[in-house]
């Protein structure tokens, strides 16, 4: 076992603590960052889960989760014409707020063909809607407003039998209700209405080239998905300052920590370090032992983290439902560069204790 | 005792300052997020208080402003203003939509005004007027300034090109800013008709708003009257909600951060000083004596940690947050303050409890054994 | 050994120690009775494991006896409640130590005053005391100087101040000039003398120090737990150490044999024993 391990493990208690605090305080940076992620998630959930790799809008439309986009009738057509299209899903969407028994809940109205697609993609219960105002509403909302397949939902007086739940269409901010699109068009009093159109372009053909055909079409503009979904994250960039801010903050508390241990660690061994320099260990191979003793605590406080944090998000996502924490296999990545970022920062102090150290000091009691 | 105890953690002042930085940080994980979603509660919250009305009417079941929809039944507007007590009565239009200003889109409370709104308009109006004509806004100056917007040009709501008459301030939140057109665009864009959202009451002088507000709630039928005060503060209700879970995982996390880190420093200084508190038992200390000058190193350091929360939520953080880019409202209440106070104490307290253990069991005939040494 | 029953301030009768029980128990100290007159040094030498240490916490009220009675002014220490016990010892006993064992976070000053504040001195008058004690041991140039700052002696003479700053009736030392180098020693131990001389106060020292000897009114030997007879001991020729005659490794030279404090030093006097016996020769 190495020097700077055996010097770690001395004192258990207090490597037990520093774990703990170092821990806590990567684990808060993933969470934070998976809050931030799941978020976002939420917010481009239709578009990533939808067929299709080109969306037409209405021009001048900045994105989608706040502008209305509405496509001149036949839009859809001519878009199927163009070379290159396999597949055009004309979408129909509209806010709305929901009333439920106690209170109002905003919502996205999805308008969709079954035919053709661009409606939920899995199925909990039920079935996606075939006639009238068949709904298909989120389980998640379902299960914490008491809806059950079977009952009736109302929108402004209108009343919307639910005969499926989707899973993973909802938000913290607003859920998914699928309806069939000439429903919808009814409903907004607008036949042959369309908001914008998901665009599957024939195998071989690159979606570049095919936003490029779209777009000389007249009244619309055709995005690359990523560039849409970017840009509906942009309107939503408010809400994730606050989030980042924390982030920030715990990460300056988990380099207050490690720097703390380790400097600790060294001022204590101050003695050893000044024999060890004395009998000819330089000073790299003593900053070396000093960031070492700093890059396990951060690794194994970054370990102890990313297992604190799947638990944490686990507990989060079943007492509250509309929040999604999403810790992929980058967040073990994130934990340990961030680990790394802490180790390098706290060794600051202590590397400066041991520079200062002159070997003579150990003939002096 | 408490001399020794603030020496014995001065004694390495760098160590002292990295322990009670980590405390304070943790705590300001805690202060801080309080100061925003109190800031972004009063940002919300803003509109109301100011808006010049007394009272606020609305679609039955409607108790505030962010993300819902309201639309009055027709006649509304027409029975309350003869409801006893009213004053005067604005009908306001309000929707929540993207406005588009330079290259910029940004979410924003949209108001439609009448002309003659007595009620409801931008009310710290910086340049130019403040109730827009058909054909043109007022939107927030800071969004504008940001967005190379001036007064002349031109921005696009319901996706139509409005003239920027006015620059209003104080209106806009982390979340969103505040755009005021027409109502006659307003109505004509949006499509909803001309029934109104809301209705600004204003009461006659001397009266109250909420018998004001009562007596419109039962006279006029499917509509919610609440008086402004109250109306806020169901809007900063809906803020404090949705803060509610992260501001509770906050404490908590931020607790034990804070306490593994005064343990580790406390448990440090207690544990390397073993030999000199079996010394000072030994030449006739008492516990009790000895678990005070542990106490107080706890206490010592975290009120030092939490005179740097402080330093670094209200000093520190609005100074560097707008430089690195943080538009963050930062608004700390004195309950918060408490709050973290009481946070700070429990840490220092639960983080001395091993120190005290191994102190209050230190045998003092250690000192001839060169115990501890 | 005068007869000084009615004038000793220590009493200790038949005093045993034993540690653990059963087959595993060791006597520690046996049997051990002594009388201390006010303004008496009295010395106890031993070989390690004699039951020094044991004896010096018993005395110093840090450990209970097992058996036997320690009376000190005529209170009755082993009586005494656990809680009482830390008051008496922080006005009682004056306690000083091989390694000093200042607080290292304090000055001088600050260390001495910290023990009569811990009785209750008001802060004032302990700073005042404080300093007029440590400028009667000529410190009153380092009166802020932290611990590490002062030299092995200047540390002893804190650790003395701060031993009398309660006006105790009986100090305790143990091995008070081992860490120090000799001509400093020599100025500890004669300060002791002097202390118990001016101010009366019997002084109990555990030492192997053999120059303490000279200013002792007593030595006392201890082994395997018992007073023996002071016997004459033999000094080690080749580090100077007291040892005694029968335990300690031997060596014949020219005919005289020579006492060793261990085979070390044995193995270095055989490589060349007239360096260390040159006088003699
Ligand atoms: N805490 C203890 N538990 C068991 N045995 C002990 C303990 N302390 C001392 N002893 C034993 O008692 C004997 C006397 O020890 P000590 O008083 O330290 O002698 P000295 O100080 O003269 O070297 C030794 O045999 C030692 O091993
Ligand atoms: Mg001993």
């Amino acid at each position: 076992m190495s020097l700077a391990a055996r010097y770690l493990l001395q004192n258990k208690t207090r490597l037990a603590l520093s774990l703990l605090g170092v821990a806590l305080a990567l684990m808060l940076i993933l969470l934070l960052d998976g809050l931030v992620r799941g978020m976002q998630r939420q917010i481009t959930v239709y578009l990533a889960n939808t067929p299709g790799s080109v969306v037409a809008t209405q021009v001048g439309v900045r994105n989608l989760a706040a502008d209305n986009s509405l496509l001149p009738p036949g839009t859809e057509d001519d878009i199927q014409k163009i070379p290159g299209v396999a597949r055009a899903i004309p979408v129909l969407s509209q806010s709305v707020f929901f009333e439920l028994h106690d209170r109002k809940i905003f919502a996205y109205l999805i308008g969709y063909d079954p035919a053709k697609g661009g409606g939920p993609w899995r199925l909990a219960q039920g079935r996606e809607p075939r006639q009238g105002r068949e709904v298909v509403v989120d389980q998640t909302l379902a299960r914490l407003h008491g809806i059950k397949v079977g009952q009736t939902v109302e929108v402004g007086g209108y009343r919307f039998p639910v005969v499926g739940l989707s899973a993973g269409t909802n938000s913290w901010m607003t859920t998914l209700v699928f309806v069939r699109k000439v429903e919808l068009e009814r409903y907004l009093l607008i036949p042959g209405l369309t908001s914008f159109v998901l665009v599957e372009p024939q195998p071989g053909v690159s979606p570049q080239i095919l936003k490029e055909r779209i777009n000389q079409l007249s009244g619309v503009t055709a995005w690359l998905k990523p560039e849409l979904m970017a840009a509906d994250l942009r309107i939503y960039e408010g809400f994730f300052q606050p989030l980042r801010l924390m982030r920030g903050i715990a990460f300056l508390v988990g380099v207050l920590v490690v720097g703390l241990v380790i400097y600790t660690a060294t001022v204590e061994r101050q003695r050893e370090y000044g024999v060890l320099k004395a009998i000819g260990a330089g000073n790299a191979r003593m900053y070396g032992l000093v960031l070492s003793q700093a890059l396990v605590m951060a690794f194994l406080g970054a370990l102890l983290a990313v297992l604190l944090a799947y638990l944490v998000a686990w507990l989060i996502m079943v007492l509250r439902p509309q929040f999604l924490v999403v810790l992929e296999p980058s967040a073990i990545l994130l934990a340990l560069l961030s680990g790394l970022g802490m180790a390098l920062l706290s060794a600051i102090a202590p590397v400066w204790v041991v520079a200062r150290l002159a070997p003579a000091e150990v003939f002096r009691r | 005792m408490l001399n020794l105890a603030w020496r014995n953690l001065a004694q390495n002042r760098i160590r002292l300052l990295i322990s009670a930085g980590g405390v304070g940080l943790a705590l300001t994980l805690v202060l801080s997020l309080d100061a925003v979603v109190n800031g972004v509660e009063h940002q919300l919250a803003a509109y109301i208080e100011r808006s010049g009305a007394e009272v606020w009417v609305a679609q039955q079941g409607v108790r505030n402003l962010h993300m819902v929809a309201s639309t009055l039944p027709a006649g509304a507007a027409e029975q309350v203003a003869v409801v006893k007590g009213v004053a005067s009565v604005t009908p306001l239009l309000y929707t929540t939509q993207s406005v588009q200003m330079g290259r910029d889109s940004r979410l924003s409370y949209v108001f439609g005004l009448p002309l003659n709104a007595r009620a409801g308009g931008p009310w710290k109006v910086v340049e130019g007027k403040a109730l827009p004509a058909p054909g043109e806004a007022v939107v927030d100056s800071q969004q504008a300034k940001d967005s190379r917007v001036k007064l002349g040009g031109s921005i696009r709501v319901f996706g139509r090109r409005f003239k920027v008459v006015g620059f209003s301030q104080g209106g806009s939140s982390l979340t969103n800013s505040v755009t005021f057109i027409s109502s006659e665009d307003f109505a004509r864009l949006r499509r909803t008709g001309s029934n109104p959202s809301f209705l600004l009451v204003k009461v006659q002088p001397g009266t109250s708003p909420q018998i004001v507000a009562s007596r419109i709630q039962r006279q006029v039928a499917k509509v919610s009257a609440l008086s402004s005060t109250e109306f806020a503060q169901q809007e900063r209700k809906v803020v404090k909600d949705m803060g509610a879970d992260a501001i509770n995982l906050m404490n908590l996390v931020a607790f034990l951060i804070g306490l593994s880190v005064l343990a580790l420093t406390v448990y440090t200084a207690t544990l390397s000083r073993r030999a000199e508190f079996g010394v000072l038992k030994a030449i006739g200390a008492d516990t009790g004596q000895l678990v005070t000058t542990v106490l107080a190193q706890a206490l010592y350091s975290v009120v030092l940690g939490l005179l740097l929360a402080g330093v670094f939520s209200f000093l520190v953080l609005p100074l560097l947050l707008p430089w690195l880019g943080f538009n963050l409202p930062l608004q700390p209440t004195l309950a918060s303050v408490l709050k973290v106070s009481l946070i700070a104490l429990g840490i220092g307290g639960l983080a001395a409890i091993i120190p005290v253990i191994q102190i209050a069991g230190l045998d003092p005939a250690i000192v001839f054994r060169g115990g501890g040494r | 050994m005068k007869a000084q029953k009615t004038a000793a301030i220590l009493r200790v009768e038949d005093l045993t120690k034993r540690y653990g029980s059963g087959t595993a128990e060791v006597a520690a100290v046996k049997g051990v009775s002594l009388e201390v007159a006010p303004g008496e040094v009295v010395l106890i030498m031993g070989p390690s494991g004699s039951g020094k240490t044991t004896l010096l916490s018993m005395l110093g009220a840090l450990l209970r006896p097992s058996e036997g009675s320690i009376q000190l002014n005529g209170t009755v220490l082993t009586a005494l409640s656990e809680r009482d016990l830390p008051r008496f010892r922080l006005r009682e006993f004056g306690f000083i130590f091989q390694d000093f064992n200042l607080l290292s976070a304090l000055s001088a000053l600050e260390n001495v005053v910290l023990v009569a504040e811990m009785a209750g001195v008001p802060r004032k008058e302990a700073r005042l005391r404080a300093t007029e004690i440590l400028k009667e041991l000529r410190l009153d140039k380092r009166l802020q100087a932290l611990p590490e700052q002062l030299s092995g002696g200047e540390k002893q003479r804190v650790a003395i101040a701060r031993a009398l700053i309660n006006n105790p009736s009986l100090i305790l030392a143990d091995e008070p000039t081992a860490n120090l180098d000799s001509s400093t020693g020599h100025e500890v131990s004669r300060l002791l003398r002097h202390i118990a001389k001016e101010q009366g106060k019997s002084v109990l020292i555990v030492s192997h120090d053999t120059r303490i000897q000279d200013i002792a009114d007593r030595v006392l030997w201890l082994e395997d737990g018992e007073f023996k007879e002071a016997r004459t001991l033999a000094i080690d020729p080749v580090c100077g150490m007291s040892v005694e005659r029968t335990k300690s490794p031997t060596a014949t030279w020219q005919g005289q044999e020579y006492f060793f404090c261990s085979k070390g030093c044995r193995s270095e006097f055989l490589l060349e024993p007239h360096t260390f016996i040159q006088g003699e020769a």
